[in-house]
């Protein structure tokens, strides 16, 4: 794919498709991807299926939950949306996200 | 919690796997719809929506794999998968399947059964508070050593021991004894009880439920009319009546009142006051009674005849409790001037009660863990053979990405697979298993009736399901493991197998399998023949068509309290024998005073007055109270003098003595005529005639002997000898009632063919013998099967090699040789290793064995011959098979 763009970290997916949910509401699959490829700037090297086991994952955990529902084009698709856990579970991953990222940064930063 | 809920979400998942597919389908398809109908509206055509939609989802197939990972549980799945694929291929061949199931069904069948009982008789603990604790006390007299190693216990010794003993918590001392209980006004039965010192149930931690154990004021003369019954005795004589407690039974001759009811749980094992010869049934014990000791036996010259429990400190072990008795013992001997020295045995109650059959019992898990072992090797060598004719498969499975542990996986899991149905069939033929060994064991074997299939034995079961699984599985799944990806693509023949490697696997399994057959013959040989040697050995008496009944006299009429109790019990043998002999086709009636075929018994140390020994130095002998015609009846030769004679009874003191007897006490001299006393001022005995060493006592070995007529010292328990030409179940009913035409009021607890009294003394060996050969001979067919097998296996393989040698004028014997020699090696090589074994392991088996050598040469080499015998007939056939290829057809068939 494009020169530029980043592999996912681990993990990082979880955090953003839960973001995604928090931010637009109950969503299929397809709109999460989309979502995750245009906040990115399509930046990321993201496979649009790799969604799909993080969803599983999220879902087996009970952060998130599935329905079948109907999409804005009246096409049937499996809609997910945030558990109570799931929102809780939002800002402690986010600490962590950033607890990690500020780490990076401080290895980063030009050395005096 | 969320680890509980992520499991529980995946295992859900293991079930609905269906669903869950065409619902990820769904969700997928909709994706790439999605996808494509928002590339359509930015105004691409619909193959490029496509293409795009497609693109950026990535791989489909892949995406699939994950998710199913994440959804399920992998490892389960995958074992799902080989379990039905296992499955499949044991349906797709039967026969291997169902002789597989058969053999290990059959194997961990009988294993388990036999576990069953080594659990509950030798493993299973008592059911006491700290039954570890709980030992039997036997003292030891030192001069005595070489009659009787261990004696059961003195009164006084007792007491002493109990008041001085540190290590003890508390002991008691009891008495077994058969009660004679009537019940309205039916005869009298006799019921085997224990009459207890006070502190025996505390010593057990056992209380009764109903009512209270014994006051220590029970325990004397006048106040011990109180009993103790058991949870059974209380429902078969009060039918469970909550209210029993402060009511009668009617126990020798006079009213007992019950104080105490013991819980249903409440199980004192069988113990003898004497280690005894065979093992006879015994009835369980229903009632106890206090035991009053009298002045006369509480002194160092009164009988042991008691036994002791007791229960050790916590933290104290066997060995301290014995070093401290023992010198308790040493100090009380010196202390008392004693000219014996006094001694201890701490038992522990396990050992006492299961001491004398633990290496029967283990001889016999060993024996049928051999056959399993056999069984194990005959389905490895199935296996392998499958195996090979599997190889391209395995081949073509690496070649497709199979790892190697998943192939190890999928071959393991066929014989985990097999392994579990054929153990849970067995456990189900452990069920029929453990009724069948019940009903063939000797009735005397301790704990009998607690042998049940229990949790323990359940796991034993799965244990031995996997071991086996394990043992015949592993070594065609390491092969199936070594599967080349290439080979398969490149031998385009079926015949990649037969590898100089498989072949030597074979040999050796063949060879393990040959040993250990030999092993298990040699070990059965030499219980039978140790059992012919005790059934063979010559008796000098002649059981067949002789009746034993046995009578008490446990009534008041004939009690030491009784005016004239000596002539009640001299008028009812009398009357009896009379009445016993005018029954029709009654050749012979006669007493005696000890039961036979129970061990020695009664036993004195005989005093010559003409030539004194020291106590410790004097022969001892068995003494038995006996008509005139006991002699007669059981056809004992009479040796020298005469038989005693009713004159007899004017000329008191004659006795007859047994041969052995004659030797010990007279060495070099004629005994007849000579005269002994036993030391005991009941006058002076006089032999009158010397009779043949019978083995009335024992089988196994002879013993010292002195009749004496019945009418000088008559005993209450009486034993009838009745020869008739008819059987003993035609005439119980006529012994029965000329018994109780002269005195209804006694019990006959034993009526039956002193034959099967005989049999009955050697029921163990009987038993072991009888179960160990079904082993060898299960083991020597096995072992055929084997060789068989494999020999018919290679021959098949090797069918295009002989017919090439017989095209290139090889001769037809030339071949039968070849094959015959190939199972030469691991037979000859199997059996070398066998004798190895068997040398090692048959020194454990001495204490099983009579007057038989370990190494006997006859066991040994007719072992090797039926081995050998076997093993011939079993290659004769594929080695023949070998040699009648038509070289023409064979060639043809490639």
């Amino acid at each position: 794919m494009g020169e530029n763009k980043s592999d996912v970290l681990q993990g990082t997916l979880d955090l953003m498709v839960l973001k995604t949910l928090e931010a637009m509401g109950p969503l299929h699959g397809y709109g999460i991807a989309r979502r995750i490829e245009q906040v990115s700037d399509n930046g990321l090297s993201l496979n649009q299926g790799t969604i799909y086991p993080a969803l599983l994952r999220l879902q087996q955990r009970g952060w998130i939950r599935a329905d079948w529902g109907t999409s804005e084009t009246k096409r049937r698709a499996k809609f997910y949306a945030l558990t109570r856990i799931g929102r809780k579970q939002i800002e402690q991953e986010t600490e962590n996200w950033e607890r990690i990222a500020g780490t990076m940064a401080r290895f980063l930063a030009p050395s005096n | 919690m969320e680890l509980i809920r992520v499991l529980l979400s995946r295992c859900a998942a293991l079930f609905r796997r269906r669903k869950l597919d065409e619902d990820l389908d769904e969700e997928l398809r909709s994706h790439i719809d999605l996808a494509v109908e928002e590339n359509l509206k930015r105004g691409m055509s619909k193959q490029e929506a496509r293409t795009l939609a497609l693109r950026e989802f990535g791989g489909i197939t892949q995406v699939k794999e994950r998710f199913r990972v994440q959804r399920g549980m992998p490892f389960v799945g995958t074992v799902a998968q080989d379990v039905r694929f296992a499955l499949r291929q044991l349906h797709k061949s039967p026969g291997f399947a169902l002789t597989a199931i058969m053999t290990l069904a059959l194997g961990i069948g009988a294993n388990t059964a036999i576990f069953s009982v080594v659990n509950s008789v030798l493993l299973k603990p008592f059911g006491f508070p700290d039954p570890k604790q709980l030992v039997v006390l036997r003292e030891t007299v030192a001069e005595m050593a070489k009659v009787a190693p261990t004696l059961p216990d003195n009164p006084k010794h007792y007491l002493n021991l109990r008041t001085q003993s540190k290590t003890l918590e508390d002991a008691a001392i009891f008495q077994p004894r058969g009660f004679s209980v009537a019940v309205g006004n039916d005869h009298p039965q006799i019921v085997n009880g224990l009459q207890v010192a006070p502190s025996f149930f505390s010593v057990l931690g056992m209380q009764p439920t109903l009512g209270r154990a014994f006051r220590p004021e029970e325990a004397s003369k006048g106040h011990d009319s109180e009993v103790i019954l058991t949870w059974n005795a209380w429902q078969r004589y009060f039918q469970g009546d909550p209210n029993a407690v402060g009511r009668t039974l009617h126990i020798d001759g006079g009213e007992s009142t019950v104080v105490g009811v013991l819980p249903k749980e409440f199980s004192f094992p069988h113990v003898d006051l004497m280690p005894v010869a065979g093992q006879f049934a015994t009835p369980p014990l229903e009632l106890f009674k206090p035991l009053v000791l009298y002045p006369q036996e509480v002194s160092d010259n009164g009988d042991f005849n008691y036994l002791v429990i007791a229960r050790i400190r916590p933290g104290v072990t066997v060995s301290q409790a014995q070093s401290e008795l023992q010198g308790l013992q040493q100090a009380y001997s010196i202390a008392m001037h004693l000219q014996t020295h006094l001694g201890i045995d701490v038992i522990p109650l396990t050992q006492e009660v299961t001491g004398s059959v633990s290496a029967g019992l283990w001889l016999l898990l060993a024996g049928i863990g051999a056959v399993l072992l056999i069984a194990c090797v005959n389905l490895a060598n199935l296996q392998l053979a499958r195996a090979v004719a599997r190889e391209r498969e395995a081949s073509i499975r690496a070649a497709l990405g199979a790892g190697r542990k998943r192939l190890l996986q999928l071959a393991l899991i066929e014989s985990l697979v097999l392994a579990s149905i054929g153990g849970t069939l067995g456990v189900l033929f452990a069920l029929a298993g453990v009724r069948i060994f019940i009903s063939l064991a000797p009735a005397g074997l301790p704990r009998l009736n607690e042998v049940a299939i229990s949790w323990p034995v359940l796991l034993f079961a799965a244990g031995l399901s996997v071991a086996t699984a394990l043992l015949f599985g592993i070594l065609p799944a390491l092969r199936s493991m070594r599967a080349d990806p290439q080979s398969a693509m490149q031998v385009n023949s079926t015949r990649v197998a037969n590898t100089r490697q498989g072949k030597r696997i074979r040999s050796v399994l063949v060879g393990a399998e040959i040993a250990c057959t030999l092993l298990l013959l040699v070990v059965t040989a030499l219980v039978v023949s140790s059992f012919a040697r005790v059934v063979t050995q010559q008796r000098n008496f002649d059981s067949d068509h002789v009746t034993l009944a046995e009578v008490n006299l446990f009534n008041s009429s004939y009690g030491d309290s009784a005016p004239n109790f000596k002539a009640a019990q001299i008028s009812f043998i009398d009357r009896t024998l009379d009445g016993l002999a005018e029954i029709p086709g009654v050749t012979g009636a006669a007493v005696t005073s000890q039961m036979p075929m129970a061990g020695e018994s009664w036993i004195d140390g005989l005093t010559r007055p003409d030539h004194p020994l020291p106590e410790s130095q004097r022969p001892m002998v068995n003494v038995r109270m006996i008509s005139t015609n006991y002699r007669s009846t059981l056809e004992i030769p009479l040796l020298a003098g005469r038989d005693l004679e009713l004159s007899d009874r004017s000329h008191a003191g004659n006795v007859l003595i047994s041969a052995q007897t004659a030797r010990t006490a007279w060495p070099g001299e004629d005994p007849i005529g000579k005269h002994f006393d036993f030391g005991d001022g009941a006058g002076t005995r006089t032999v009158v005639g010397v009779v043949a060493d019978a083995r009335v006592n024992d089988l196994k070995k002879t013993a010292s002997m002195v009749y004496q007529p019945y009418w000088e010292n008559p005993r209450w328990r009486v034993y009838f000898l009745v020869r008739s030409p008819l059987a003993a179940s035609a005439l119980v009913d006529s012994i029965r009632s000329v018994v109780w035409k002269v005195d209804p009021q006694v019990p006959i607890p034993t009526l039956k063919s002193f034959d099967d009294q005989v049999n009955d003394s050697v029921a163990t060996e009987r038993f072991q013998t009888l179960l160990l050969s079904s082993f060898g001979a299960a083991a020597l067919l096995l072992a055929l099967l084997g060789v068989y097998g494999v020999l018919t296996y290679s021959v098949s393989l090797r069918q295009q090699e002989f017919s090439i040698r017989i095209a290139l004028g090889s001769g037809r014997a030339a071949l039968t040789l070849l094959v015959l020699r190939q199972a030469a090696y691991p037979v000859l090589g199997g059996i070398v290793a066998g004798l190895g074994a068997a040398f090692v392991a048959t020194r454990w088996m001495r204490s099983v064995l009579y007057e038989t050598q370990p190494a006997d040469p006859v066991a040994i080499s007719v072992s090797i011959v039926l081995l050998l015998a076997a093993a011939i007939a079993a290659a004769i056939v594929p080695a023949r098979r070998a040699a009648s290829i038509d070289p023409m057809r064979a060639l043809r068939t490639e």
